[in-house]
């Protein structure tokens, strides 16, 4: 059931996920019309729908600005927008933080970090600045069809890391919300981001899009205009259950993103190795972070133990073990 | 031996099944003959494969250890027509078994060249001289359409005259040289009326198992189904009439189909097969490759110089019947038996994806069942056991 809407108020809004936008494209004319904003305003209030709204790095004219505020919503903006733009989810590039200026002014944020793929490295050093400043971050890992076995060693070897330091933190009931850390000690079933199914997108062009990555791949890719009648073909395949590798996986905090599943195995439905060998390196680091916390009779509230597991993709099990229909049903 | 050890009409050959990587080179898009319902669209005269290019692909797959584990392999030699190309196939084969051996393959000891052929070329010397040179090794199935009328309303050559009589004449020397034969027969809408004197002709011609499909495309009218039911049905009463069950096969006729599911594996062996075709791109099975397809592009998994992209291969690897499926097919009673082409799927998808099963043979498949229920109820009655229950 469609919870929210996404719309894109420019071609230059701030890319949040894993895909580009059209970068350097400022002029207004790129922004989404204004009779298109309105319909798509109008029709997330006739459906009880959310909206998230994707912000360029420029300020909007009033007239946009009021529009805006007839729904709720929630800002994702550019770092650039800070201070315009209170309360939004800011979204920080790797590059940004190379300078220590950028941050001066973050306090209790929430953040989307976008780690570019030769950064892989300075992950830690960069989680250091950014949590003291933040209440919840959501890192996202750029060009993830370049990573191999190296670098998932780096990956695991950079979270270690910041697992050891956040745990002082833990003792102080002062640790933020991290989507690759925490976010499995919470959750109990899959929290992927189920784009088609929980939420649609408004792109500049007035028309709708899975998710804002399949609009700035290719605008061809819609689901055609707002309307009350809206036809996602082989929509199943967004389901958890008609994803077969999906489907017995607990590394719960995994996006699930659709949008790589397609670019990289051809499949909405199908996560690429890189995709699950990620995940189940975030599992592994949340894992022992909560053995460790019990080690020290340390506990946190809706924290819960993860079971330890034998594989790091559950590829090979979905290709041994088939589910059985009765499986399948009960899902 | 029991009346029902006899029964060999639902039996089939086939060589070290479940340890074999089949491995189809496409060394020619073109084609002497233009059969209407071949599935093989884009056939043309300019894709045909240099040496280098398959010698750069057997290398690659050589060496590739780690994701082909297989310990047996058949290259299957696919065109268009694979004989036209016998020549380059030859330098193909030697090139594999020197390099096999040279590098101490276990596909040295294990392996073999098989064809599908229009059995045009059957008796040319080039192609007597190969069977010759690789006899052990050689497995060739000539399609043979049925009667002659059946035959040559389909596989005819481009000024519409059918081939059936270029072909049969060759069909006995293909017999004496590979005694245990078996051809492949395909049904579309306008070959229902001769399925019976069909079967029954090839295996006068001494071809004692035929392996028939009905084709997976949206090419069925209302009432097919009912003459197909029909022709099955005529089929079984002649078997059973003259014990033609006790020396002939053929996969109409299978106690296993027809009925409900109690497996969710997939049909389809696309993936865990491989394609090449004449640039060295490597595709999961032929009906993956751009001269196969009507709708999309070619799926491409990789080439001789990259190897294959394993993230390509999750997919297929992962497929299974219940996620490509609709609730009717995966609820349907019966169920067992019922095909599905996943190269047709992709085609006919109404998105990109392998995951949409084409079910236009449906009502095709449900006739089969109700014929094939009769058959193996009336053999049961005759030798006094219950076959649709073992």
């Amino acid at each position: 059931m469609l919870k929210y809407l996404m719309i894109i108020l420019g071609e230059s809004s701030v890319p949040f996920c894993y895909y580009e936008n059209k970068t350097g494209v400022k002029k207004t004319g790129e922004l989404i019309s204004y009779e298109n904003l309105k319909k798509a305003v109008v029709f997330a209030l006739k459906n009880n729908l959310k909206v998230n709204f994707l912000y360029p790095d420029i300020k909007l004219e009033k007239k946009y600005d009021k529009l805006i505020d007839e729904v709720e919503h929630i800002k994702i903006i550019p770092l650039k927008l800070h201070k315009t733009y209170k309360d939004s989810i800011l979204v920080i590039e790797s590059d940004e933080l190379s300078s220590d200026s950028n941050l001066k002014n973050l306090k209790d944020e929430n953040i989307i970090l976008r780690l570019r793929y030769k950064q892989l490295h300075k992950l830690h050093s960069y989680l250091n600045k950014l949590i003291p400043k933040c209440r919840r971050i959501n890192l996202v890992l750029l060009d993830i069809e370049r990573y191999g076995e190296k670098d998932f060693e780096e990956y695991k070897h950079q979270l270690e890391k910041t697992s050891k330091k956040i745990f002082k933190l833990t003792e102080k009931k002062n640790l933020p919300e991290m989507n690759f850390l925490t976010d499995r000690l919470t959750l109990e079933q899959m929290n992927n981001c189920d784009a088609g199914l929980t939420h649609l997108t408004v792109a500049p062009n007035g028309k709708l899009y899975l998710c804002p990555a399949f609009y700035y791949n290719n605008e061809n890719d819609t689901l055609g205009e707002i309307s009350n009648n809206i036809n996602i073909k082989n929509k199943q395949l967004l389901e958890l259950k008609y994803s077969p590798i999906c489907r017995i996986c607990d590394a719960y905090q995994c996006k699930r993103c659709v949008f790589l599943n397609k670019k990289i195995t051809s499949e909405l439905n199908t996560p690429s190795s890189q995709q699950c060998k990620l995940s189940h390196i975030e599992r592994e680091v949340s894992r022992l972070f909560i053995q460790k916390l019990k080690e020290k009779g340390l506990s946190i509230a809706g924290f819960k133990n993860i079971p330890e597991i034998d594989y790091n993709d559950p590829y090979e099990n979905a290709k041994k073990n088939k589910f059985t229909i009765s499986e399948f049903k009960n899902l | 031996m029991s009346d029902n050890n006899k029964v060999k009409i639902d039996k089939s050959n086939s060589w070290e099944e479940g340890r074999t990587k089949n491995i189809t080179f496409v060394v020619t898009e073109d084609c002497q003959l233009e059969c209407k319902y071949c599935y093989l669209v884009g056939k043309n005269k300019s894709g045909k494969m240099e040496f280098d290019v398959a010698r750069k692909a057997i290398d690659y797959l050589l060496s590739e250890k780690e994701f082909i584990t297989e310990s047996s392999v058949v290259l299957d030699f696919i065109g268009g027509e694979p004989l036209i190309e016998i020549d380059l196939i030859d330098k193909i084969c030697d090139y594999f078994k020197l390099k096999a051996y040279e590098e101490n393959h276990p596909w040295f000891n294990s392996y073999r060249f098989s064809f599908s052929t229009n059995g045009l070329m059957y008796s040319d010397k080039r192609v007597q001289d190969f069977i010759s040179k690789n006899k052990s090794h050689v497995s060739i199935q000539i399609t043979i359409d049925g009667t002659k009328i059946k035959h040559n309303l389909q596989r005819v050559y481009p000024n519409g005259k059918g081939s059936y009589d270029n072909v049969v004449k060759n069909i006995p020397l293909w017999q004496k040289q590979f005694p245990e034969t078996s051809t492949k027969v395909t049904i579309s809408s306008d070959d229902i009326p001769y399925i019976k004197d069909s079967v029954l002709h090839i295996w006068g011609l001494g071809i004692k198992e035929v392996n028939i499909n009905v084709v997976f495309e949206n090419a069925w009218k209302p009432g097919d189904d009912e003459l197909f039911e029909e022709q099955l049905v005529s089929l079984a009463d002649e078997i059973i009439k003259k014990k033609l069950y006790e020396n002939y096969s053929c996969s109409f006729f299978n106690k296993t189909i027809g009925y409900p599911y109690n497996q969710n594996m997939n049909w389809c062996g696309a993936g865990k097969m491989l394609a090449v075709d004449f640039t060295g791109n490597f595709y999961p099975c032929i009906r993956f490759v751009n001269f196969s397809l009507q709708n999309r592009e070619g799926l491409l998994l990789g080439n001789y110089l990259d190897g294959i992209d394993q993230n390509k291969l999750r997919p297929f690897l992962t497929l299974d019947m219940i996620s490509q499926s609709e609730s009717e097919c995966i609820d349907c009673e019966v169920a067992t038996g019922c095909a599905w082409c996943q190269g047709a799927n992709y085609d006919f998808a109404d998105t990109e994806t392998i995951f949409q099963r084409a079910t236009y043979i449906c009502n095709m498949h449900k006739a089969r069942v109700r014929a094939n229920n009769y058959f193996w109820n009336k053999l049961g009655r005759k030798l006094n056991k219950d076959m649709r229950n073992e």
